[in-house]
């Protein structure tokens, strides 16, 4: 098996995973400001209520995408040489789009949901200027170039060092020509399926935003508002499955080290791998659902895979972890437990996912909280539960190596918070309750209400776990 | 049927995170996995089965298919920041009704609640299209018209709503008129 050969660039990596770790704290704050609002136990103007929700998502996918990538970057860095000023820039690129983004959302009082919506940003109503909603695109456009240009490095050295997309893809070992102990790693094959089809999708998105932001000076340049809903659709699903797909790289990585065991490329691996690339491509329409304009097949298309995409997770994947796992001997830390927490909330949050995905399904339950049930089971107890487990993974030298009883205790009441809270929003769907409204109905409150405390629970875990990890960079720095 | 898609997410979501909790639970012992991918291939066949089952009954009526009844109600409904314009006030019972959706401004989301409160169906509402989409109401009584789109700062005040009339009431009604 391909061995790692080169030093990951941790420094960079480390103070990357601060900056991500200090934004998804505070946008679980303003997350349970929101709930709190809903819930009628604080005032939040439905004005400014929209404000923090736009920069609620903003912060969210932005904070989770950059976990994602600084995790595929560091182990990835371990197997090819890689350039650490690429790196830099696109963090450079990132931070300036924050910047445009917060100073839209905070000076221009802009608030059209980070998805965009074409026409939505030009047409505000009165609540924002053409300027607020330049920068907030501009903003985008400057996150999107960074990660293309991560992205593009990333490729270019994998493809030269692996014999190509098709040897990244281990391909070979589909057809039998090369065995598993001669494939590349997991962290490699994921990392090149991803770049792929997260390339397409920020090219997709870039050419619906610069659109957009042409149409919101010169209206006449007129764009299909169909048209622009299925690039932006295309461009967001792709964008947010490769984030947790890039954090993934941290459990075929850091859960051998835990059992002394190599995680291999299988030939079920590599199909499953060349299978998911495919599919987060083709999925898409399952958003459009409620467009009855779109052609049937689309549609269709659109919940038969959604469904496809539940079994390369479900069943290589996740079983592959718990086969795994058994057995094992796993040494049990902060880092194991939210690796393995994070394939398990993924994999629970797709079932809610996928049976929304049938049509008849999401008739009755499309933009019910709902949706946000799901996809905050696959973020907040998934894919931000994986880049914890990183954080966790890089500081693990510095403290005790023992699943201390205060990091216990942080796990305990953030897998709590996180159930209890994701499930409000599931029986709120069933209840028909909207999701993305300021103002909630009376016999709504109670779930707001239960929300908002299990919302406190998350962050306080979620601080734990920042704090631990802000300790443990520091106790670095003086060793 | 909300309850039922919520009871079924839940008990599946349970059967999944038995599965992690037992992998956990069993890290510590020596007995590993018997014949793993013997098992994995079961699943993977059994996940096939069931989505072609699901896929045939769920999509054997396109959800969204239009009947060309003659006696089917047509309804023009334009959403539009931040109200509805429904061109009828009364539907009849019991008879297909078609909604035709527009939009004058930005993409909103037509979803009907009944007097209950509970979503009976919905359909977006995109500049420069119509979406249309059919509905048998079976039940007499109010109904509530509320945007599912975000679109703008007043979103949640989007509401307006409709009535399911008895066709003799509506007849008299009509005359009326």
């Amino acid at each position: 098996m391909i061995k790692p050969s080169h030093e990951p660039h941790s420094n960079l990596i480390k103070f990357t995973m601060l900056l991500a770790g200090a934004v998804l704290l505070l946008m679980m704050i303003i997350g349970l400001l929101m709930r709190a609002a809903q819930g009628d136990l604080i005032e939040i103007d439905p004005a400014i209520f929209y404000q923090l929700m736009t920069a609620h998502g903003a912060g969210m996918v932005g904070a989770a995408s950059l976990t994602g990538a600084a995790i595929m970057w560091y182990f990835v860095s371990r197997y090819v040489f890689l350039l650490k000023e690429v790196f830099v820039v696109f963090l450079t690129l990132f931070l300036f789009g924050v910047l445009f983004i917060l100073g839209s959302i905070s000076l221009g009082q802009f608030g059209a949901g980070w998805t965009f919506l074409f026409p939505l940003p030009a047409i505000s109503g009165g609540a924002w200027e053409t300027g607020a909603a330049a920068a907030f695109i501009i903003g985008l456009i400057l996150i999107g170039v960074g990660f293309l240009l991560m992205n593009l490095e990333v490729g270019r050295k994998v493809i030269s060092a692996f014999d190509g997309i098709g040897g990244a893809l281990a391909w070979p070992v589909i057809s039998g020509k090369v065995t598993p102990d001669d494939a590349p790693p997991p962290a490699i094959v994921a990392s090149m399926a991803t770049i792929i089809f997260n390339t397409i999708g920020i090219v997709v998105g870039a050419a619906v935003l610069v659109s957009s932001l042409i149409n919101l000076y010169v209206p006449a340049f007129e764009v299909d508002a169909l048209l622009a809903k299925n690039m932006i659709y295309f461009f967001g699903h792709v964008f947010i499955n490769a984030t947790i797909y890039m954090a993934v790289v941290a459990v075929y990585e850091i859960i051998p080290e835990y059992t002394g065991k190599p995680w291999k490329t299988s030939r079920i691996f590599a199909i499953a791998w060349s299978a998911i690339l495919l599919f987060v491509m083709a999925v898409y329409p399952h958003h459009l659902l409620q467009d009855t304009v779109m052609p049937a097949w689309a549609l269709i298309m659109g919940q038969i895979v959604s469904y496809l995409s539940g079994i390369p997770l479900l069943t290589v994947t996740a079983f592959s972890l718990c086969v795994y796992l058994r057995g094992s001997n796993i040494k049990w830390d902060l880092a194991s437990a939210l690796l393995v927490l994070g394939v398990a909330g993924w994999s629970v949050g797709v079932v809610p996912a996928i049976i929304d995905g049938m049509i008849s399904v999401n008739k009755i339950m499309h933009n019910t909280q709902w949706v946000p049930g799901h996809f905050h089971i696959y973020l907040l107890l998934g894919e931000v539960a994986m880049s914890f487990g990183f954080m966790a993974y890089l500081i693990k030298e510095a403290k005790s190596s023992e699943f201390q009883m205060i990091d216990k205790t942080a796990f305990g009441v953030y897998l709590a918070g996180g159930i209890g809270f994701t499930l409000m929003f599931l029986v709120s769907g069933a209840m028909s309750v909207p999701r993305r409204w300021a103002v909630h109905a009376e016999e709504w409150l109670l779930q707001d209400r239960i929300a908002t405390a299990f919302a406190l629970l998350v962050i306080v875990g979620a601080l734990i776990f920042v704090v631990r990890y802000i300790i443990g960079i520091s106790t670095y720095r003086r060793t | 049927m909300q309850h039922y898609v919520l009871a079924l997410s839940l008990s599946l979501m349970c059967f999944v995170s038995l599965f992690f909790i037992s992998a956990v639970m069993a890290s510590g012992n020596k007995k590993t996995f018997s014949s793993p991918e013997e098992k994995r291939k079961k699943y993977i066949w059994a996940m096939f089965f069931i989505g072609i089952v699901v896929t045939f009954t769920s999509l054997w009526q396109y959800p969204h298919t239009i009947s060309k009844s003659v006696h089917a109600q047509a309804i023009n409904v334009t959403g539009a920041q931040w109200y509805w314009e429904i061109d009828k006030e009364k539907v009849l019972l019991n008879k297909p009704v078609v909604f035709n959706v527009h939009t004058s401004d930005v993409n909103h989301g037509m979803g009907v609640l009944d007097s209950d409160g509970k979503l009976i169906f919905q359909t977006q509402a995109m500049p420069g299209y119509v979406n249309r989409i059919e509905h048998v109401f079976t039940k007499p009584g109010e109904y509530k018209v509320i945007c599912l789109e975000f679109c703008g700062v007043s979103h949640h005040d989007m509401i307006t709503e409709f009535q399911v009339v008895e066709k003799v009431v509506a007849q008299k009604e009509n005359k009326n008129d």
